[in-house]
C-alpha cells in the first residue's frame, strides 16, 4: 500500500468516525420521525408504484408480472381530458378560496389575539363533523323541495323550483367550503407575521393604502399564499366525494377515476398508475414552490 | 457518554415499537387459535358475515343470535367488487359467509374460491324456487332485485313503455339512474336489439352511443329514492326495493308507478350467500343459511326489506303490505334477463363506461 493510499484511508476512517459521531445523535432525534414517515408514507407510496407496474388478473386481482401497460393506457386522450378537467376545477377552487380567504385572513390577523382565536375557531367548527355530513346537508338545503327552494317560492322570486342539486355551481360550492380553512390558516399565519411598522413606514413615505397593499403586504405574504395554493390545489385535485354526491356522479374527475379503478372496475395497476401521475403532479408543484420560496416558509402550515 | 445515551434512546425507541407489534400479533394468534378450537370441538359462538348494508333486518339477526347463543358480526361492502376481492384474497380467514351476485358465480367456482355446500344441513332451502337458483351447489339465494323503470304519473312528460323511450329528449334532466357498467349497458343492448350480455365490441360500442343520449337525460346516478320523493326526478331506473321505499314514503300521495313495459326484458339479479373456502365457523353458517330460508323469519324480514324474494313459502307468509306492494305491481315479472359472466369483455365494458362518464 502506497503512502498516499494510507493517508487517504486514514482520512477516510477519521471522516467515518466524525460521521458516526454526528450521525448517531441525529439518528436518535430524527429516527422515530423517519421511521414513522417510512412506515406510513414511503412504504405505501413504494407499494403503489410497485403495483402500477403489475398486470391485472382476470378476476381483477393483481398479478406479479412486470409491465408498463398501465402507463401506456394513461396516454389515452380520455385520461388527458379528465386530468385537464380536474386541474381546471382544482384551479378554480384554489382561486375562489384565495379570493374569499385572503380578505378574511387579513381581517382576522388585524384583530387582537383573543378575538382572532375565536374567529379561527369559527372556521374550524364545521370540521368537527364528517365531510359527508356537510355535503349531505348542502343537498338537503338545496334539493327541489328543500328550504332554499321553498323560501324562494314563498318570496315569489320563482314560481317553479330551481334545480340546484347536481349542477356544477353546487359542486363548486361544496369544494370551496370544504377547502376554505386550508387557505385561511396559512394566509392568516403569514399575514399575522407582517410587521405593522413596515406598513407605517410605507404610508409615511407617501404610499397610498392600495400601493402599500400591492407593494408591501402582498409580496411579504407570498409564502402564505403559495402554501394556501398548494394546500388547496392538491387535495381538490384528488377529492371525489364532492362530485360524487353534489354532482350526482355524472361528472368524473381524476379522483373518481382512481376510486373506480380500485373499486367497481377493479383495475388496481391502472389506479396505481393514475395515483403515481397525481404524485408526480404534486411533486412538481412542491418543486416549483421551493423555487419560489424557501421551504421553511411552508412551516406556516 | 452522550453517544451512548443517544444509542440507548434509539434502541429503547426501536424496542418499544417492536414490542407493540409483537404484542398485537400474539393476541391475534390467540384469538384465531380459540376460534379453530371452537369449530373443531363444540359449536361455534361467532359468525362473520360480509354483505350489503341496509339489507337484513336487525331483528332477524338478533333472533338468530338468541336462538343459537352466538354473536353475529356483519361487515358491509360498498360494491360487488369488494366481495369478489374478499373472496379471491382468502376470505375464509375473516368471514364465514360472503354475499355476492349471480354474475360472478361462474368464475368464483372455477377459481375454487367458494366451498361446496352441504344442503342437507339447510333443510329450509327446499322453499326456494329453483328457477331463481343459479348455482345450488355453491350458494343460497337471499333476495333479488329487479332493475326496472318507475315514473311519476303526474310529472313525467311522456309514456314509457320501452327502454328507447328513456332517450327521448323530452326527458332531459329527468332520470335518476342506477350506476355501474354492468347495469347500464344491458339496457342499451336490449334497446338496440342485442344480447344484454354481449361480448361483441361493435355492439358494446353502439350501446355506448345509445348511453351517451341516455346520459343527457340523467340528472343523477344513485339516490333514486330521494330524487323521486323530492321531485328532482320524474323517472328512475332503479331497484324494486328502492322503488318500494319511495312509494311507501309518499304513502297516500303516491303518484309513482312501475312503467308499463311491453316487450323489453328487465334485469333480475340475485344476491347469494356463499361460503368462502376455508370458512372457520361452517356449522353456524349452515344454521344461519337455514334460518334465512325459514318462511316465518324471511317473511318478517321482507316487511322491512321489500325486495324480490325467491323463497315462495316466505312470500306466501309475508304480510299484506308486501304482497300488495305497488312496486311489485307489474305484469312482466317473467320477462327478465340475468347478468352473466362476460369474461374478458368486461374490460371493453369498463373502458366504454369510463368514456361515458368522462364525457365531452
Amino acid at each position: 500500500m502506497g503512502k498516499k493510499d494510507a493517508c487517504r484511508s486514514q482520512g477516510k476512517t477519521r471522516r467515518q468516525r466524525d460521521l458516526r459521531r454526528r450521525a448517531l445523535p441525529a439518528l436518535a432525534q430524527a429516527g422515530p420521525v423517519s421511521l414513522w414517515m417510512i412506515l406510513f408514507v414511503t412504504l405505501p407510496m413504494l407499494y403503489i408504484i410497485y403495483i402500477s407496474f403489475m398486470c391485472r388478473g382476470v378476476c381483477g386481482d393483481v398479478v406479479c408480472e412486470f409491465t408498463t401497460e398501465s402507463y401506456a393506457t394513461l396516454l389515452d386522450p380520455t385520461y388527458f381530458k379528465v386530468i385537464l378537467k380536474s386541474m381546471k376545477v382544482a384551479a378554480f377552487t384554489t382561486v375562489a378560496c384565495l379570493v374569499l380567504g385572503y380578505p378574511f385572513a387579513y381581517y382576522i390577523a388585524r384583530k387582537p389575539a383573543d378575538k382572532a382565536a375565536r374567529l379561527i375557531m369559527l372556521i374550524m367548527i364545521p370540521f368537527w363533523t364528517n365531510s359527508l355530513m356537510r355535503l349531505n346537508s348542502w343537498l338537503l338545503l338545496f334539493q327541489t323541495s328543500g328550504p332554499v327552494n321553498n323560501f324562494l317560492q314563498w318570496a315569489g322570486l320563482t314560481d317553479k323550483p330551481i334545480m340546484f342539486v347536481y349542477t356544477d355551481p353546487l359542486v363548486m360550492l361544496g369544494l370551496v367550503t370544504n377547502m376554505l380553512p386550508f387557505a385561511v390558516l396559512p394566509l392568516y399565519s403569514s399575514i399575522e407575521k407582517l410587521q405593522n411598522s413596515l406598513l407605517e413606514a410605507s404610508s409615511d413615505l407617501g404610499a397610498t393604502p392600495r400601493e402599500t397593499f400591492f407593494r408591501i403586504t402582498l409580496p411579504l405574504t407570498f409564502p402564505g399564499i403559495f402554501s394556501a395554493v398548494i394546500l388547496v390545489f392538491i387535495p381538490s385535485l384528488g377529492i371525489y366525494t364532492v362530485s360524487d354526491m353534489l354532482g350526482g356522479g355524472k361528472v368524473l374527475y381524476i379522483g373518481n377515476i382512481i376510486k373506480n379503478q380500485f373499486g367497481a372496475i377493479r383495475n388496481w395497476p391502472l389506479g396505481a398508475a393514475l395515483s403515481v401521475l397525481l404524485l408526480v403532479i404534486t411533486g412538481l408543484l412542491i418543486f416549483l414552490y421551493t423555487r419560489f420560496a424557501k421551504l421553511e416558509d411552508m412551516e406556516v402550515v | 457518554m452522550k453517544r451512548f445515551l443517544a444509542l440507548f434512546l434509539a434502541m429503547l425507541m426501536a424496542l418499544s415499537l417492536v414490542a407493540c407489534g409483537g404484542g398485537g400479533d400474539t393476541q391475534d394468534a390467540g384469538d384465531t387459535g380459540d376460534d379453530t378450537q371452537g369449530a373443531e370441538e363444540t359449536a361455534s359462538t361467532e359468525l362473520n358475515i360480509y354483505m350489503w348494508q341496509q339489507y337484513i333486518s336487525d331483528q332477524l339477526v338478533k333472533d338468530f343470535e338468541e336462538a343459537n347463543n352466538c354473536t353475529v358480526n356483519i361487515s358491509y361492502m360498498s360494491d360487488n367488487a369488494d366481495a369478489v376481492t374478499k373472496l379471491t384474497s382468502g376470505g375464509g380467514e375473516e368471514y364465514d359467509l360472503i354475499m355476492t351476485c349471480d354474475a360472478y358465480m361462474e368464475s368464483l367456482i372455477a377459481g375454487g374460491y367458494v366451498e361446496k355446500l352441504d344442503l342437507t344441513q339447510v333443510p329450509n332451502s327446499s322453499n326456494i324456487n329453483t328457477a331463481y337458483w343459479s348455482a345450488p351447489e355453491y350458494s343460497v339465494p337471499y333476495l333479488g332485485n329487479y332493475i326496472y323503470v318507475v315514473y311519476n304519473t303526474e310529472t313525467c312528460p311522456i309514456e314509457i313503455t320501452c327502454y328507447n323511450d328513456l332517450i327521448d329528449p323530452a326527458l332531459k334532466g329527468q332520470i335518476s339512474s342506477i350506476d355501474g357498467a354492468r347495469n347500464l349497458f344491458p339496457i342499451a343492448l336490449i334497446a338496440l336489439g342485442y344480447d344484454p350480455n354481449s361480448e361483441v365490441e361493435s355492439e358494446i360500442a353502439e350501446a355506448y352511443e345509445w348511453l351517451v343520449k341516455y346520459n343527457e337525460n340523467v340528472v343523477a346516478y344513485g339516490a333514486a329514492e330521494q330524487n323521486l320523493t323530492n321531485g328532482t326526478a320524474s323517472v328512475a331506473l332503479t331497484y324494486d326495493g328502492n322503488a318500494s321505499w319511495a312509494m311507501s314514503e309518499l304513502g297516500e300521495n303516491n303518484t309513482l308507478a312501475v312503467a308499463p313495459f311491453t316487450d323489453d326484458a328487465v334485469q333480475l339479479g340475485f344476491d347469494l350467500y356463499v361460503m368462502p373456502t376455508g370458512a372457520k365457523h361452517a356449522d353456524l353458517a349452515y344454521k344461519f343459511l337455514d334460518y334465512i330460508c325459514d318462511p316465518e323469519a324471511m317473511a318478517k324480514n321482507l316487511e322491512e326489506f321489500p325486495y324480490f324474494c325467491p323463497n315462495d313459502a316466505a312470500v306466501a307468509a309475508a304480510p299484506e303490505s308486501y304482497r300488495n306492494d305497488p312496486s311489485k305491481n307489474f305484469d312482466y315479472k317473467e320477462n327478465v334477463f340475468f347478468q352473466e359472466d362476460v369474461g374478458d369483455a368486461l374490460t371493453i365494458y369498463n373502458d366504454y363506461y369510463q368514456k361515458l362518464k368522462v364525457g365531452e
